[in-house]
């Protein structure tokens, strides 16, 4: 598996964001804060990504910033993102304060409706939007 | 007493004043945008009051903000420090809270008419709270100003405010009683003046909230640092081909699969009280004798991947024995897709449904393969092209070392290999279908560090064997059975010993299959009695049959009669099946229990104690969860009824409670069994039982063969 080409392993991200239950995902880069993937997210330029699993921004970056703050009914990518950062970041700190030599691993959220799942890396994080099974 | 009514009065006047002096600079505030035009004002002001309420500002400021200033803290009378608190939650709450604290926290500080009067200008402090949430910026310059100036005298103790001091003075004059009374009505007054405050507080607070977010950089700051980075196509494709981002996907995809499969499995939020959850009591579905629990067995996991699986077929599966989850499956290849490579393993996990652990590549056909059981990394396989092949799951998916295809090894199919020895020194064997059987170490595959020729024995008109599959005992790595096309079993010794040369032993045959040996298998022998000699073996003319067999050593010179035919021996029992049996395998735990998979597609766990007639569960792995879709319209589907077939079957060796199998749709299908046909812990009796029933069915079959001789 590892030997295989990014594409072949960008597929698996797909595949997994189009599992049932699977709302949406989403993988930012850590040091840069930029959305690397999204899918089921609208993102800023949504029009342009019918694909969905394409970063936001290709094209109309210039665009995207003034854009994506209006479309409040769905979460944007880069809410979602900056929601993530922050909580990832307080997470950080929790657990600096928790213990300095620990780090956090895996994120979940779970909520009412939805569950959060936070996979971060040295370099990225990807999160995983899903419905709660049915209680 | 009348001198300090005055005082009161004087002070009244002065906050009315002050309150003037607050509403007077708000309006200016909005004209006033400099921080040296506002922060001067109170500098030079000769109340130091100002400077308190600066601080009290600023403390609330700081509390919105979230910002720890250490600086402005650790000076700070205690009215203060309460203030940091009520500005985080409601200012009118905290203000009262403050009364409190501030108040004794002075008792023992001063004399009693000083407490007096430093309550009063606690109340001052409050007010003057009023006037700064306009000015942000001041925050940081005051801050300076504070230290070096302003906020000297009122660090000796918090009530550094101006009023207070002066009045400090006057107070020790005058008795505590008065002074006490005075507090009384002063309080009252106070407090009034406090409600007031806190109202303007709280919209204080209001609007320096408003105020926050809008210019705070501070509290926002990771969120603003949050760099909305769009990336370019080129850094796009540079960061999704770089070797960090393919395994950081790889990494966490499987990490979020993992988590999205285990909460199918159980909902770990799940509240019972909440409406029946059905009490799944399908156990009566299962198999033919049902019923009893403890015998139940239960499908729990179907593997396929439909860009790997498609039209291969299963050729091997075994369990991992370090982590009993992972199940592994070798293919064959896909006659569809030249440009995949032939030779395919995938390691599934229990735990994640839809995709393998890891794959693994060969260039040829993979015919067997198994976990080393010394080594948790490390997968072993044989290769059509008779490569012995090595993987490693800590490497990339090529095996990371694999024999030569030149004549020193293999140069026919390897459907056998197996690992024998010790943890510290094992070797592999492989034994391929022209009878050559080599024995490799781990480190060095570029040379066989045995190789043994298989020949049949005297009486058979070539010399050619054809070896299907090999079986070593638990007890002895140097001797074999080696299962033949033609249906014979045959000893093998892999070294010189008395009696034997290395190679097939003639003196002994197994004789009772009429088609190829598709298995062998030694009774694990974990238990209290050694019933280690015990072998199942199963072939394609619809049998599995049950062998006792010689202790090599017994058929040493002594024990050979008539050295120059083979000694016959037969099954001590042979069971009939309706259908060709690929695959038979003893428990690993349970001594009277083994499972066989056959041609039609069933797996049937049996039990010898119970039973040796009647297999105790047969079932047939679900269609179409996943493996029949995948063939649906595909070739295989004019095959019907051959598609079912199920070539494998393994035990997971730990715990003996799951068991895979495999076959033509290249599904891997794991089962459960119940307590009484798995589980680690056995019963005395169930070893006796076995022992008895061999020495029962040994008895029968050398009556019967005396019969035959009489005859």
């Amino acid at each position: 598996m590892a030997q295989n080409t990014p594409e072949a392993t960008l597929s698996q991200f797909t595949r997994l964001s189009q599992k049932p239950g699977v709302q949406s995902t989403l993988i930012i880069s850590r040091d840069t804060g930029a959305i690397v993937r999204t899918s089921g997210l609208i993102s800023s330029s949504a029009s342009a990504n019918p694909n969905s699993t394409l970063p936001a921004s290709l094209e109309t970056t210039g665009e995207n910033y003034s854009n994506g703050r209006k479309e409040s009914s769905m979460h944007s990518a880069e809410d979602v993102a900056s929601m993530v950062w922050s909580f990832m970041s307080a997470a950080g700190k929790f657990v600096e304060g928790f213990d300095k030599e620990d780090e956090v691993k895996l994120l979940r959220l779970r909520m009412k409706k939805n569950e959060l799942v936070i996979m971060p890396d040295p370099k990225f994080f990807m999160v995983l939007i899903h419905d709660t099974p049915p209680a | 007493m009348q001198q300090r009514r005055d005082e009161i009065l004087a002070k009244k006047a002065k906050l009315a004043e002050l309150k003037r002096q607050r509403e007077l600079r708000r309006e200016a505030s909005a004209t006033r945008s400099s921080l040296g035009g506002a922060s001067p004002d109170p500098l030079i002001a000769p109340t130091p009051d100002r400077a308190g309420q600066k601080r009290d500002i600023e403390a609330i400021i700081q509390g919105i903000i979230g910002d720890s200033r250490p600086g402005s803290t650790a000076p700070g009378s205690p009215a203060q420090r309460a203030d940091r608190p009520t500005s985080v939650i409601s200012a009118g709450q905290l203000s009262s809270d403050n009364e409190g604290p501030a108040i004794s926290s002075f008792h023992p500080m001063v004399d009693s008419s000083m407490q007096t009067l430093s309550i009063a200008p606690l109340s001052t402090v409050y007010e003057f709270d009023a006037a700064p949430p306009k000015e942000k910026e001041v925050i940081t310059y005051s801050k300076g100003v504070q230290t070096s100036t302003d906020w000297s005298p009122p660090k000796s103790r918090g009530v550094g405010v101006g009023d207070s001091g002066s009045e400090r003075d006057e107070s020790p004059t005058r008795s505590p009683r008065a002074s006490k009374r005075l507090s009384r009505r002063q309080k009252e007054r106070d407090e009034e003046i406090r409600a007031n405050l806190r109202k303007e507080i709280e919209e204080e607070l209001k609007t320096a909230q408003h105020a926050g977010p809008e210019n705070g950089t501070g509290p926002a700051g990771s969120k603003e640092n949050f760099p909305f980075k769009t990336l370019t196509n080129e850094e796009l494709t540079a960061v999704e081909s770089s070797e960090d981002f393919v395994g950081f996907i790889e990494r966490s995809t499987k990490v979020l699969e993992r988590a999205l499969d285990q909460q199918l499995e159980y909902d770990i939020l799940a509240d019972y009280a909440l409406g029946g959850a059905a009490v799944d009591e399908e156990d009566e579905g299962y198999g033919s004798s049902g019923g009893k629990k403890g015998r139940r067995i239960k499908e729990i996991a179907q593997f396929w991947d439909e860009r790997w699986s498609k039209k291969r077929m299963i050729s091997d599966l075994g369990f991992s024995t370090k982590f009993p989850e992972l199940v592994l499956a070798s293919y064959t290849k896909n006659p569809s897709a030249p440009h995949d490579p032939d030779g395919l393993i995938q390691v599934w996990n229990l735990h994640m449904h839809d995709r393998p652990e890891y794959i693994f590549h060969a260039q040829s056909d993979i015919l067997t393969a198994k976990f080393s059981p010394f080594h948790p990394n490390l997968i072993i396989g044989g290769a059509y092209s008779g490569q012995v092949l090595l993987w490693d799951t800590r490497a990339k998916s090529a095996p990371v070392q694999k024999t030569p295809l030149t004549g020193s090894g293999h140069t026919h199919p390897v459907y056998s290999i197996d690992i024998v020895g010790t943890q510290n020194a094992n070797n592999i064997i492989s034994a391929s279908t022209d009878g050559v059987v080599c024995g490799w170490t781990v480190d060095m595959l570029s040379q066989p560090q045995e190789f043994l020729e298989l020949s049949s024995p005297p009486p058979a008109k070539t010399d050619d064997m054809a070896v299907t599959c090999i079986a070593f005992p638990q007890s002895d790595p140097t001797y074999f059975l080696a299962g033949t096309e033609e249906g014979s079993i045959y000893p093998c010794h892999r070294y010189d010993r008395a009696g034997a040369k290395a190679g097939v032993d003639g003196r002994v045959k197994y004789a009772g299959h009429a088609a190829p040996v598709m298995s062998l298998d030694f009774h694990p022998a974990r238990g209290q009695i050694d019933l280690g000699d015990l072998v199942l073996s199963s072939s394609v003319d619809w049998s599995v049959k049950l062998w006792k067999v010689r202790p090599p050593a017994a058929t040493g010179p002594s024990a050979t009669t008539t050295s120059s035919t083979a000694q016959t021996v037969t099954p001590i029992l042979d069971i009939a099946r309706e259908d060709l049996v690929y695959d038979a395998r003893w428990s690993p735990t349970k001594p009277s229990v083994f499972a066989l998979v056959d041609g039609a597609g069933s797996l049937e766990i049996w039990d010898l104690n119970l039973d040796v007639e009647v297999p105790i569960q047969k079932v047939t792995p679900s269609e179409n969860k996943r493996g029949g879709l995948g063939l649906g319209g595909g070739a295989m589907k004019g095959l019907g009824y051959m598609n079912r077939s199920l070539n494998k079957v393994a035990w997971e060796t730990n715990e003996g409670r799951r068991v895979a199998v495999g076959g033509m749709d290249g599904v891997v299908s794991v089962f459960e069994v119940g307590g009484e046909l798995g589980g680690a812990e056995t019963r005395g009796e169930e070893w006796s039982g076995v022992k008895r029933l061999v020495g029962r069915l040994e008895g029968v079959g050398e009556a019967a063969a005396a019969a035959a001789a009489a005859k």
